[in-house]
């Protein structure tokens, strides 16, 4: 594995230089100044599309907004400004470090079913001489390990000791279980765990390490580097300090404070986490829901209240650790079944409900599927059609993790029922996160009033956990009510539905059998607390669904244009996030470093084994609404040197040049 | 010399190559024997002339393939002498034939009741509290031992860290999530307890059941405290380690199981493994506070690294609250894991676990809930910051607070005893009451009987979380009751006290989740933020309701 990049060609690998005093950023800042002047005079005339409301310190575009890094920094690499400078007519709301500015409406998608995309997840493989190389790699990586371990035992046995007992005491780790932590993943812990700091937005500001010992450890630099960031679970663009969510957060702590002090059922439970159940429950289109402060303890104290002894778990191989962690607490049986296969997952149905429980032959109590959503590793939706058909003929509990589809899919981001056109109530148990789209932390259950009220009490979190705090639940109420907008009274929700013109599609249909989703509509404005204040443009969900259709534009664009660059790609051209895959090992901390180290810096996600199989590295990007197309190309365009350089291309299909795909890419989408 | 040595060891060796020539050259046979060896020597053979290192290469690759074979058998269960083989028509029916329990059993009368007699807060909590129900209320119910909620200098720093940060962090501590404030938190949160280095958790709850399995994995030996806290309880099911138990903050109790644990491994003379020992600081389950010195001292003396649940004795215990470390005033380096609670002890959200350099690395790879789960939302991590500070520059604080804890235990004094027990610590921020148990004839048939597999010598079965009768610890009151008329007697006293202005809780129980079934009793919460005299008000209303409720019952 390589410790350090091979000298790069100067073209591609232009750091930032300290002196490149280019006549760019003053232009640039020159032309927000303008920009930002056009828009306070349009806020004060009076032009009922423009936003008077709007608090104008915090909504309108303005590079002294950035606070991390708001000196000193140029804007060579483009992540400050926006390239081209807004025409007149144009009104952003937003900070592009943070919310990119994209105006052309040509650049939106709507996410949803096209029952001709195939939902099974294929693993396609790269010519034998990569698959080769790979395990070479992984064996030399491994044999090379052993020997260091070796005659470092012998000849430093001090760098050893807390390997081995001493003292009377066994040590806390053995040599051998953190073989792969000290022999393998060191060599590229610089692409772990790096620090941050500022919003986790469009654009991210790294703090630069450096390593004396081979990555043993990393020392600061005490430089920043702000990154154009393809990695973080940001999909509908909600991490941002300004704006409307922002605004209301601030409100609330200033109000109330930050604490709740307590559990859910002892003293801990306020009159906004009642309300914030309410609408999270209309959100999903469930009869009730509850909600938890984090997304990990969602699955892993409330799956134990649903299953125990007598019962089984069928899980998909490539759930999450929260929910195995659950499924453990629980002491219920597990089998898995082959990601997102519905011919095994049938088998495995007929087998268990014909064998019964283990020796005894006892009928099964009860039998709980769990799929997630949308697969953070793969970017695979789940075949939730097939799934519910299973469910009719098999009669087992259905529970569903959409952490990361939750917001991300589906016509009005109502997850997968959505984007499948599936009623919810199909589905026992949707869970989700709301770590992901909502750009806030903690985790909610949904499902009929029984269910949810057995869970408030027997679940783990009511009675032990704290409860969510009130600014995260206030950036919950506010970003999920400004993508369904808000009712203006208490008008019909038939009514309310034009609100929604994406909804009349026809074209939406799943097979007949299945009941069709009934979309839940806006959030009635009884939801909010009355001294939540949102703008306009977050009230009428105007800028919801915008933020949605950019998201799924920008998801199937790299998704795509990736494929048309000859790259092996995994998941559902819907999906979110895009794995690319790498296999060597080598090559993942190169790529990771040559993205990085490019003009326009990129931060990404690598990932190996075992978060993976063995051969089946890869790079994982996370598309947001935040990107603009301008970002995808600028990720295109460094994947396109960077593929080259690794000899990474190596998918099927017909190829197209870059300038063609960034030319056509609307072509592209829409295919 | 030389030489005629090494025709006399050759010559000893002989029949030895002898043999072993024979044998080989038998296997040689029985391995040409097999159908298809020729082909397989014949390959092994060439490929070995031309390139050495791929035989080894080979070798490896094939010993990998029969290693995932054997893997992908056992994964299904076919094979299994229990397995039925049925025909698709007989499973058909099976399938039709099946039905399930449904996902969740409705609550029942008395848990709906439970349930709706939750307080609601009307927007912010603190010392007092408005209700939904309209009602303003003395808090002995939450968490708020120091009075950091609704702290201004916290409010002002959370809202310039939302204007820098953001809310979420968008991104598990691997990917992106790891902010400068998360590790500002962890150096505050060392350096405030004196210890190398610290990890910062995002919930308080997942915190000890991530941080145990993270160490102990099967074949590891955990001695814990038989009243150790549901999240404990957890964290120990699925290390899969092998568990002893000794009697409810009994030292003496530790030390036999600790000896006995001792004599066991020499006697199958087993190699060395980890051994933890577990427990609380301050208990959750009733408050007693663990003699920290003795427990230090037996910890080393039997070479076992000690794991301390302070979510409730941290931020509320010693001259500055940074618990039972200060107050004892041991270093709190000797505690190998020192787990807190934020949510408790600063009035945020989340947890942590300080400890060496060793400890805190190896669970920002290992620690579940820390690696498969998003950071902190920057601002809660400030606020911890911004509390621990407070804390540091205003010792008065504490002092407030275990004067109150005082008063409450001075009014209530006059009532422990006749009708209520108080199995707390004085010096415990939270005070838990139990009624005290009617004679024995008047108890109900219903109560627990006393199915205890215990062994005639008077101790514990280790083995078992189940404490003996006979074990000098062992208290009646503590364990004889009919915990479903308990609870509804402390219902009514929490109710009573409601209605005259008090907010207090029962302490709420998983049941039929939890490895033994508490007593029952009200927790009550005592805040710094309450000035004495309302505290010794609000104490009064809690024993007049007592009173009221359980003199009835005589
Ligand atoms: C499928 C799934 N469930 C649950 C979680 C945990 O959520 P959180 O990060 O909010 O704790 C994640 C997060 O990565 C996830 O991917």
């Amino acid at each position: 594995m390589a410790l350090s990049p091979p000298s790069p060609t100067p073209s591609i690998f232009k750091k930032k230089s300290n002196n490149s005093l280019s006549p760019m950023p003053s232009a640039a800042s020159y032309l927000s100044a303008v920009s930002q002047a056009d828009a306070r005079a349009r806020g004060h005339g009076a032009t009922p599309t423009s936003t008077p409301a709007l608090s104008l310190s915090s909504s309108v575009t303005s590079s002294s907004e950035d606070t991390v890094l708001d000196e000193s920094e140029d804007n060579t690499d483009g992540l400050l400004h926006p390239s081209k400078p807004p025409t007149s007519e144009q009104v952003f709301t937003t900070v592009h470090a943070e919310f990119g500015h994209c105006a052309n409406e040509e650049y939106r998608y709507t996410s949803k079913h096209d029952p001709n995309t195939a939902l099974d997840h294929v693993d396609i493989d790269p010519p034998y001489y990569i698959l080769l190389s790979t395990y070479v790699s992984y064996l030399l990586l491994i044999v090379i390990g052993h020997m260091r371990d070796f005659f470092g035992k012998s000849f430093r046995p001090s760098s050893y000791k807390h390997l081995m007992p001493h003292d009377g005491y066994a040590p806390m780790n053995s040599d051998f279980d953190s073989f792969y932590t000290r022999r393998l993943k060191l060599r590229i812990d610089d692409c772990f765990s790096q620090p941050v700091t500022g919003v986790a937005g469009r654009t991210i500001v790294i703090l630069n390490r450096t390593t004396s010992n081979y990555n043993v450890t990393l020392e600061f630099t005490g430089n920043k580097t702000r990154t154009l960031n393809i990695s973080s679970y940001n999909y509908l663009g909600f991490a941002q300090a300004r704006g409307g969510c922002a605004d209301a957060v601030e409100e609330v702590i200033k109000r109330y404070g930050v604490a709740t002090c307590g559990t859910r059922l002892d003293s801990g439970t306020t009159d906004l986490h009642v309300a914030a159940e309410a609408l999270v429950a209309k959100f999903v289109g469930m009869e009730d829901a509850l909600i938890s402060s984090m997304g990990f303890a969602t699955n892993s104290t409330f799956i134990p209240a649903l299953v125990g002894k007598g019962c089984l778990v069928i899980s998909d191989e490539f759930n999450h650790a929260s929910i195995r962690i659950g499924v453990r607490f629980s002491g219920a049986s597990v089998r898995m079944f082959k990601h997102n296969d519905m011919g095994s997952l049938e088998t495995l149905l007929r087998e268990v409900i014909s064998q019964g429980q283990p020796r005894t032959h006892r009928p099964w109590k009860k039998i709980l599927i769990i799929v997630e959503g949308l697969y953070s590793m793969e970017g695979t939706l789940v075949n939730l059609p097939g799934i519910v058909a299973l469910k009719k003929k098999y009669k087992f509990h259905l529970f569903v993790d959409e952490a990361h589809s939750i917001g991300a899919i589906g016509p009005h981001g109502r997850g997968v029922c959505d984007y499948f056109n599936i009623s919810p109530r199909d589905i026992d148990v949707l869970m989700g996160t709301f770590t992901k789209s909502f750009g806030a932390a903690g985790g909610y259950v949904a499902g009929n009033k029984t269910l949810i009220d057995a869970l408030r009490l027997r679940g783990h979190s009511g009675t032990y956990a704290e409860a969510m705090t009130l600014p995260v639940l206030t950036q919950i109420v506010a970003s999920m009510a400004s993508i369904m907008g808000i009712t203006p009274s208490a008008a019909p929700i038939k009514g309310a539905l034009t609100l929604n013109p994406s909804n009349s599609s026809s074209t939406i249909r799943a097979s007949d059998v299945l009941e069709e989703y009934q979309h839940p509509g806006p959030a009635p404005a009884s939801a909010l607390p009355p001294w939540m204040n949102l703008p306009p443009h977050l009230r009428d969900g105007s800028e919801g669904r915008s933020r949605l259709r950019r998201l799924a534009f920008n998801s199937r664009y790299l998704a795509r244009a990736l494929k048309k660059l000859g790259f092996i790609t995994y998941g559902h051209p819907s999906s979110p996030i895009v794995p690319l895959l790498i296999f060597n090992p080598g090559k993942l901390p190169m790529f990771h470093r040559m993205m990085k180290d490019r003009a326009t810096p990129i931060v990404v996600v690598v990932v190996a084994y075992p978060a993976t199989p063995l051969i089946s590295g890869r790079v994982r990007f996370c598309l947001s609404a935040a990107h603009t197309k301008e970002d995808v190309d600028v990720v295109l365009k460094a994947c396109d040197e960077i593929g080259d350089i690794l000899d990474l291309k190596h998918g099927a299909g017909e190829r197209w040049p870059l300038e063609e795909i960034i030319n056509r890419s609307t072509e592209l989408v829409n295919q | 010399m030389n030489s005629t040595a090494a025709t006399s060891v050759s010559s000893t060796l002989l029949p030895l190559f002898a043999i072993l020539t024979s044998s080989l050259s038998t296997l040689e046979n029985t391995f040409y024997k097999i159908p298809g060896s020729q082909v397989v020597a014949r390959y092994v053979k060439s490929s070995h002339q031309n390139d050495p290192g791929r035989t080894v290469l080979e070798l490896i690759l094939v010993l990998f393939a029969i290693r995932t074979l054997l893997k992908s058998r056992t994964r299904t269960d076919r094979t299994g002498k229990h397995f039925i083989s049925f025909s698709e028509k007989e499973i058909d029916e099976l399938v039709d034939e099946w039905t399930p329990e449904p996902l969740a059993q409705p609550l029942s009368e008395w848990e709906q009741h439970d349930l709706s007699a939750v307080s609601v807060v009307q927007g912010a909590n603190g010392p007092r509290p408005k209700l939904v129900s309209g009602k303003t209320v003395l808090n002995l119910a939450s968490f708020n031992f120091t009075g950091l909620a609704g702290n201004e200098a916290i409010k002002e720093r959370a809202i310039e860290t939302l204007r820098k940060y953001g809310l979420g962090s968008c991104g598990p501590p691997g990917f992106y999530g790891t902010i400068d404030v998360h590790m500002d938190f962890e150096r505050d949160v060392a350096d405030f307890l004196g210890t190398e280095a610290a990890i910062l958790y995002s919930q308080g709850f997942s915190t000890i059941s991530s941080v145990i399995p993270a160490f102990c994995k099967r074949g590891d030996i955990i001695v814990a405290d038989r009243g150790v806290n549901f999240t404990i309880q957890k964290g120990i099911q699925i290390s899969r380690s092998t568990v002893r138990w000794y009697d409810h903050n009994d030292l003496k109790s530790l030390e036999e199981v600790l000896e006995s644990v001792e004599k066991e491994r020499k006697k199958r003379r087993g190699p060395l493994t980890r051994r933890f020992i577990v427990t609380e600081g301050i208990f959750e389950k009733d408050g007693k506070m663990v003699d920290l010195p003795k427990l230090i001292e037996l910890k080393l003396k039997y070479k076992y690294r000690l794991v301390l649940d302070e979510s409730f004795s941290f931020g509320t215990v010693g001259r500055t609250g940074r618990g039972l470390t200060e107050l004892y005033n041991v270093p709190a380096s000797q505690v190998d894991m020192l787990v807190g609670s934020i949510a408790n002890g600063l009035a945020s959200c989340g947890g942590f676990c300080a400890g060496s350099q060793v400890v805190v690395d190896h669970q920002r790879i290992n620690g579940t809930s820390f690696v498969f789960s998003a950071s902190m939302p920057a601002l809660l991590a400030v606020s911890a910051s911004e509390g621990i500070s407070i804390l540091r520059n205003q010792p008065s604080i504490l002092t407030t607070l275990q004067e109150n804890v005082r008063a409450v235990h001075g009014v209530l004094a006059s009532i422990v005893g006749t009708l209520i027990l108080i199995p707390s610590h004085s010096a415990s921020p939270i005070i838990h009451i139990t009624s005290k148990p009617q004679s024995h004839s008047s108890l109900s048939p219903t109560a627990i009987p006393l199915s205890v597999s215990s062994s005639i010598s008077g101790k514990s079965n280790p083995t078992s979380i189940i404490p003996s009768p006979s074990s000098p610890s062992y208290s009646v009151a503590e364990q004889i009751f009919d915990a479903d008329a308990e609870e509804r007697v402390l219902q009514e006293i929490v109710e009573e006290c409601l209605a005259q202005g008090v907010w207090v809780t029962r302490a709420k129980r998983l049941k039929g989740q939890e490895m033994v079934e508490r007593k029952p009793s009200i927790r009550l919460a005592i805040s710094a933020a309450l000035t004495r005299k309302e505290v010794e008000k609000a104490a009064g209303v809690v024993k007049a309701a007592c009173v009221k409720v359980l003199g009835k019952r005589k």
